[in-house]
């Protein structure tokens, strides 16, 4: 038990160091699932508005994206539980990586815990162990006020049990993914490379629950990730899959101790080799950004490429009518059924359009953001003293990510095409797909360049495009499912171009959306040029 | 062109927000010299340096390099400079031997023989991942670059504050060596005695002033000598002797004293204490340390020098 000493304190100073960051999730998270809720019955409340959404959830686009609605009968609380359960597992996960990437590697490379363990009387173990009681604490807070505020919005056909499993699942689907973060945390030794391990062990379970449940719903128990959708909630309400998130994030933290006694402070399980004495290739910014961004340049390449040919797998099903009566085909006629079919089809790639862009910004956002980082932690006060100017520096780093995610996008959407086409009875031309590009192209540039001017002018608040990023995400995946007004899906860019591939691409938002990412990006430029270069 | 400062330094300010970081600077760096750059911590050293440097833009005053401005013509500044920070931090997935060559690339120098026997004399393992290396091998990282670039000015920000006794040596050897080579060299450093050692004009400055300039010997003129002395007679009037400091009677008999003695009154009290007859004397001129010292610990209650 010595190994524990001090836990508790840990978690205290976990806690004051966290609050902020802590309290705005838990508000986003909780709040917003409450308050979507209590709104629900307004937007799904009369039998036809459910039977048109039912529907809608049941296609098989609906499906790969949030899930399978299973059951015949329907009410407004199954279609909440069906909607939202996917759609917040996910923001639930990336709130615990967070949590546990930011309470383990993180402070271990800061120095923070070396200087605990090394100078107090703390046990060895009490670092790990206060980051996983912070985040079972962070994610019990979420389920208290998430199965309180269930209680209160009542929506018709809710009840107590289902509320507060819908509140625990998430919770539990939370934590135990930060479980096996903090597993990570200790094969790896540097956080950045924590995260890549995290996403991708997410992004393996979400691909393998989206095609399982086109294909089969019942292999959708094979990825921990989808067993948040066998909670059948406000149906069967099964707490079983509550069960196998806990005795998995046992095993998690279980595992991440033996390795953590197993390990020296600051090394990885994984070690690290030495490497070549010389360097030809190592020129200049230019090269050396190459050089330290091709190997997750690369993941995302492959990873973005893999979920295009994931999500075109199951475009035959997608294809098909829900309501295939072989009156409605008789009524259309066998080019008419195609056309709807073609049709179906097209609106999903428009959906996969402003996830795989959304993705794509993220991928290169994180090149750019690179510069801010290694500004901070001192890297680059070595190559602000070569004759480099600041302009060429930006240059070198805004490029790269702006062509890494222009690669990102048009590859994934190149890879959907490819294994779509090759399900469909009809292939789509490659022309709905370069419509769908070229119509992201200027969204892209702006969430660039609105990254850019923070980076020039205001560094510390950089993180508001993640929020101004996932805010029209959220507005334009989500809007139409909750009928939103129409004045808040024009504040997200994506909203401009919802009618591509389909339609042709309205040229007027393309001039201005690119106006304003260029003003941004020049007052970005002038910005970094002219401030001071952090210590 | 050699009658150019290499560097130029007119009561430079720096404000961080509210806080008055650097209120008056004044440096001054010929061709060919080695200046030093003392303070205590926080004094404004690093921020000086990376005004200098042109990371931060001044609130006033002037920073010339090679008679340009430190801030609008960095990139061309940089041409001709090479700094080692005080903190080397770099690249964690780098190799020292990658990092070395991409730092000498940058400065549009190559790898040479010279690179070569740095490394060898520095005993630095260049084909460990600078993820691995401790704080005084990330230093020689930065300091081989430096020191195999070729330039005409140089700027370390307390370049050894990592280092063992051994490699601060080859340091100071390798910084006499750019000197007889007639390079300039600017050095911050708490170490005083390689101050000392290697400096022909020392700069101190407090509180974001530079208080002293000059060379080591025009220092210790400015401020006082200790005396130890034995005579055969009584030293009493020494006690009302002006320029006379500190004094303390080391005996009932006032025959053996210790004080200080400010550097211009030398002659009148050499010639007092001869009156007494001599028997023993020990005068020690003040090292860097006490001067030091005096700037600091004395505080405002008594001038140097006044
Ligand atoms: N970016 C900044 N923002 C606010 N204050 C700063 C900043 N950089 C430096 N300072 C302050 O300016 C003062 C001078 O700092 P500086 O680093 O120049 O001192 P220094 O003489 O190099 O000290 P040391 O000997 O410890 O290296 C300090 O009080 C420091 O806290
Ligand atoms: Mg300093």
């Amino acid at each position: 038990m010595a190994q524990y000493t001090q836990t508790f304190a840990l978690l205290k100073a976990n806690f004051k160091r966290d609050w902020i960051k802590l309290t705005v999730w838990l508000l986003v998270l909780a709040g917003l699932f409450v308050a979507v809720a209590a709104k629900f019955e307004g937007i799904y409340g009369n039998q036809q508005q459910l039977n048109t959404i039912a529907q809608t959830l049941r296609s098989p686009a609906m499906k790969a994206l949030f899930g399978p609605l299973t059951h015949a009968s329907i009410s407004t609380a199954i279609i909440f539980a069906t909607e939202m359960a996917v759609f917040w597992a996910i923001f639930m996960v990336i709130f615990n990586y967070s949590l546990a990437v930011g309470g383990s590697r993180a402070q271990e490379e800061s120095g923070l815990t070396e200087m605990v363990l090394g100078g107090h009387p703390v046990g060895r173990l009490a670092p790990l162990s206060a980051a996983a009681l912070e985040l079972l604490i962070a994610d019990g807070i979420f389920a208290v006020i998430t199965g309180i505020g269930m209680t209160f919005a009542n929506m018709p056909g809710s009840d107590s049990n289902g509320n507060w499993l819908f509140a625990v699942s998430l919770a539990a689907v939370g934590w135990t993914f930060g479980m096996i973060s903090l597993i990570f945390s200790q094969l790896v030794a540097d956080s950045h490379n924590v995260s890549i391990y995290n996403y991708v062990f997410f992004g393996l379970t979400y691909l393998v629950r989206m095609m399982t449940d086109v294909s089969n719903p019942d292999n959708t128990w094979w990825s921990p990730f989808g067993w948040i959708e066998k909670t059948d909630i406000y149906i069967k309400n099964n707490w079983l899959p509550v069960a196998l998130f806990l005795i998995l994030g046992i095993v998690a933290f279980g595992i991440a101790v033996a390795l953590n006694v197993n390990r020296d402070i600051d090394a990885g399980i994984i070690q690290v080799r030495g490497g070549k004495r010389q360097s030809r290739f190592l020129q200049g910014p230019a090269t050396l950004l190459f050089w330290n961004q091709r190997s997750i340049s690369l993941f995302w390449i492959i990873g973005m490429a893999v979920l295009g040919a994931s999500y075109g797998s199951v475009f035959n099903s997608i294809g098909k009518l829900v309501n295939d009566s072989p009156v409605i085909k008789e009524v259309l006629g066998s080019n008419g059924v195609q056309a709807l079919e073609k049709n179906q089809v097209l609106s999903f790639v428009g959906i996969l359009g402003i996830i795989f862009t959304v993705l794509a910004v993220i991928g290169g956002a994180m090149v750019i953001n690179h510069l801010y980082t290694e500004e901070r932690r001192g890297y680059l006060q070595l190559v602000n003293t070569t004759p480099h100017s600041r302009y060429y520096l930006l240059t070198t780093y805004v490029l790269y990510g702006v062509i890494l995610a222009v690669v990102i996008l048009y590859a994934t959407l190149m890879t959907t095409m490819v294994v779509g086409n090759s399900t469909l009875a009809h292939s789509l031309s490659i022309r709905y797909y370069n419509r769908m590009f070229v119509a992201m192209l200027p969204v892209l540039i702006l969430f660039m360049s609105t990254l850019v001017c923070f980076i020039g002018i205001m560094p510390k608040l950089r993180s508001i495009v993640w929020i101004l990023l996932g805010g029209s995400f959220v507005i334009s995946y989500f809007g139409r499912l909750m009928d939103l007004p129409n004045w808040a899906m024009k504040i997200s860019p994506f909203y401009w171009f919802d009618k591509v591939p389909i339609h042709e691409i309205n040229a007027e938002p393309v001039w201005w959306l690119l106006t304003i990412a260029l003003v941004l990006m020049v007052i970005g430029f002038v910005g970094y040029r002219h401030r001071d270069l952090a210590q | 062109m050699n009658h150019t400062l290499v560097l130029d330094v007119k009561g430079l300010k720096k404000s961080f927000g509210k806080f008055e970081a650097l209120k008056d600077v004044n440096l001054t760096l010929h061709p060919g010299e080695v200046l030093g750059f003392i303070g205590p911590n926080g004094a404004g050293k690093s921020t000086t340096i990376r005004v200098i440097l042109g990371l931060i833009k001044s609130s006033g005053g002037s920073a010339k390099v090679f008679g340009k401005d430190a801030w609008k013509e960095s990139v061309t500044i940089h041409k001709d400079l090479a700094y080692v920070p005080g903190d080397v931090y770099l690249w964690p997935n780098l190799t020292g031997g990658q990092t070395i060559d991409l730092l000498l690339h940058m400065s549009g120098q190559t790898h040479t023989g010279r690179t070569d026997d740095l490394i060898k004399e520095f005993k630095l393992d260049t084909s460990k991942k600078n993820r691995t290396y401790s704080k005084g091998n990330r230093q020689k990282v930065a300091l081989i670059a430096a020191f195999s670039t070729d330039v005409s000015l140089y700027v370390f920000d307390e370049p050894t504050s990592g280092l063992d006794p051994l490699n601060e040596l080859i340091f100071q050897q390798k910084v006499k060596q750019l000197k007889e080579s007639g390079k300039s060299v600017l050095l911050s450093s708490h170490i005083l005695s390689e101050v000392e050692k290697m400096c022909d004009t020392i700069a101190i400055i407090r509180e974001g002033k530079v208080i002293e300039t000059g060379s080591l010997e025009s220092m210790q003129h400015l401020t006082r000598n200790s005396v130890a002395v034995t005579t055969s007679e009584p030293l009493v009037k020494l006690q009302n002797m002006p320029g006379v400091y500190q004094l303390d009677f080391k005996n009932d008999q006032k025959t053996t004293a210790e004080f200080s003695v400010d550097s211009d009154q030398i002659g009148n009290v050499m010639a007092a204490l001869s009156a007494n007859k001599i028997l023993q004397l020990k005068t020690t001129p003040p090292t860097l340390e006490d001067l030091f010292l005096r700037y600091y610990h004395s505080d405002n209650d008594q001038k140097v020098g006044e």
